[in-house]
């Protein structure tokens, strides 16, 4: 598994976790909010128990004390003294359980109610109880400060209920969110299982893709293969048939020749060179490249090799060979050519020649540099309006003439750097003989360097 | 590409080259409109014979459909190339685009 694959396990993971999480907090939560909610409900219910216990005493106090008052029988004074042993605990039960409570506001009604309680028994109890005969003036005040007394209690047991009230709201609230939690990890769970699907399908899909994709590209490099095995078959042919090529007999005049395969692949073809004899002075010489590269160049090359020899022996005039060839291939529709047709005069030493978007022939006499001669017109196959031109050219005794493909000045994409290692080879080559000329020629321009495009020269040497 | 005073106006730069065929192609290829075709190839550097196929075949579309090509060339290395394509006595060409602007101005007024 790659890590492409674990993104949407892990995100998937991840959301789960993170809504687990939610839950059990959410959960946890609830479950305190209801317990605190019912631990403190049974702490106020307690808590109004004791203000009832409260209000109970205070009342048998009075009770007590009214009866004692009107007959004057200490008997009736039972429940004054039970009322009165069991206020104090009573009242500090309840002072605790609105401490625990955390009930402020209950306190100072609290306080109050005993401040009211002592001051009944101090003004109104005790004077009666120790009074020989009635005091109706103290029952007016008794009554005043029970009153007050009752309405502090009151007010306690209010807050209790309130906050009663508030703790069984967020209890009811608690629970609600409970029901809520169940359908919402539900939808989470759902959620995250369509989720997960999603990713698996689309992780599906991109593995799928990729899967075509590496399929197509081993189709593809075999293709590649098999074409770069054609290519060099291509190649291996043409050098052959290229190597055993034989030249015109002549005394007055040397050929040599090379032709190189482009050694990259896929780009062999299309350049070819011809010598042929037209008459006992006039040798045609011809060089050309046809566009493009495999066994569509290979043809369209035989083809015009084939136009072009053919039109040379009828008018071998060079501009008139390039129209008529030119009218073909565009008729044709043939892919675009580049040609030098040339005939070179042994008696005269007159070199004519004419250029169809061909790299122009190369000129070396003694005592002078090597110079490239004038550039011709458009390529052929473009069109018929194109008109070619013929260059006559006097050469002298001892001169070279070098035609070549453009793969021998192109080979950096400098043009200008090309055609001046062009001119110092066909110096240095022609300047110190040893091997054959073309062959010297290739070797000086490339050195050993690999041949990125097909590379023909063809060298003509007049004595 | 861009057109500007009915003029056509085509851009390329840099190297022009076999692997750029099908871009070439399109960018090469003509509208049906028939206002001049201003080729600026003045950045160009080098062309391959794949390339140079291209450009000729605009050349020769355009001429076929009577509408002037200008081609402006700046670079040495380009300029070379062009000339031993053949393209230099078949197309005109300038060393700056407000001449080959004038060129073409001046055969639209005729």
């Amino acid at each position: 598994m790659n890590r492409r694959q674990l993104v949407p396990l892990a995100l998937t993971l991840g959301f789960l976790l993170v809504v687990v999480t939610l839950l059990v907090a959410g959960g946890l939560y609830v479950r305190s909010v209801v317990e605190t909610s019912f631990r403190n409900a049974e702490r106020i219910r307690t808590a109004r128990l004791h203000v009832t216990e409260l209000l109970n005493e205070q009342l048998d106090e009075e009770t007590g004390v009214r009866g004692y008052a009107a007959v004057r029988e200490p008997a009736l004074l039972a429940p004054y003294y039970s009322g009165r042993a069991s206020f104090a605990a009573s009242w500090s039960r309840l002072h605790r359980n609105l401490v625990e409570l955390s009930l402020p506001a209950g306190l100072p009604p609290l306080r109050d109610a005993s401040e009211m309680n002592r001051r009944w028994l101090r003004e109104v109890a005790f004077p009666v109880i120790l009074s020989r005969r009635p005091r109706p003036s103290l029952e007016l005040r008794g009554k005043d400060l029970v009153d007050r007394f009752r309405i502090d209690v009151r007010a306690i047991d209010a807050a209790l209920a309130r906050r009663g009230a508030w703790y069984n709201a967020r209890a009811e609230t608690a629970i609600v969110l409970v029901g809520a939690l169940a359908p919402a990890a539900v939808v989470a769970v759902v959620l995250a299982a369509v989720l997960f699907t999603v990713q698996q399908y689309r992780l599906g899909v991109r593995l799928e893709r990729a899967r075509v994709a590496s399929e197509e590209e081993r189709r593809k490099s075999a293709e590649v293969r098999a074409a770069y095995e054609t290519e060099k078959r291509i190649a291996d042919t043409l050098q052959q048939a290229f190597s055993e090529r034989l030249f015109p007999e002549l005394s007055s005049i040397g050929f040599s020749a090379t032709y190189v395969p482009a050694t990259e692949e896929a780009k062999v073809g299309g350049d070819w060179y011809d010598a042929l004899q037209l008459s006992e002075d006039r040798v045609l010489l011809a060089i050309g490249d046809v566009t493009g590269h495999g066994i569509e160049a290979v043809i369209a090359m035989n083809k015009a090799r084939q136009l072009l020899i053919g039109s040379a022996l009828l008018d071998a005039t060079p501009h008139h060979v390039l129209e008529h060839v030119n009218a073909e291939l565009v008729r044709a529709r043939s892919p675009i050519i580049t040609a030098v047709s040339a005939v070179i005069d042994t008696r005269t030493r007159e070199f004519v020649y004419a250029a169809a978007g061909h790299p122009p022939p190369v000129l070396l006499e003694p005592q002078s540099p090597a110079r490239l001669l004038e550039f011709g017109s458009l390529p052929l196959g473009v069109t018929t309006e194109t008109e070619y031109t013929t260059q006559r050219v006097q050469t002298v005794p001892g001169a070279t003439i070098v035609l070549y493909t453009d793969g021998a000045i192109e080979h950096s994409r400098d043009l200008a750097q090309g055609e001046a290692l062009l001119l110092e080879a066909v110096e240095s080559a022609v300047r110190h003989p040893g091997e054959e000329t073309a062959a010297a020629i290739r070797d000086r321009i490339f050195d050993g360097r690999k041949v990125a495009d097909d590379v023909a020269i063809l060298t003509v040497h007049l004595s | 590409m861009s057109a500007g005073n009915a003029v056509k106006i085509i851009r390329l730069s840099g190297e022009l080259e076999i692997s750029r065929k099908y871009g070439l192609r399109a960018a090469l290829t003509l509208s049906e409109d028939a206002a001049p075709v201003l080729l600026d190839l003045g950045e160009v550097t080098y062309a391959d014979s794949i390339a140079l196929t291209e450009l000729l075949r605009l050349c020769v579309d355009a001429q076929r459909s009577d509408r002037p090509v200008a081609m402006v060339i700046k670079t040495p290395q380009f300029a070379r190339l062009v000339q031993y394509a053949g393209l230099a006595g078949a197309f005109k060409i300038f060393d700056d685009e407000t001449a080959a602007r004038e060129y073409l101005a001046g055969l639209t007024r005729r």
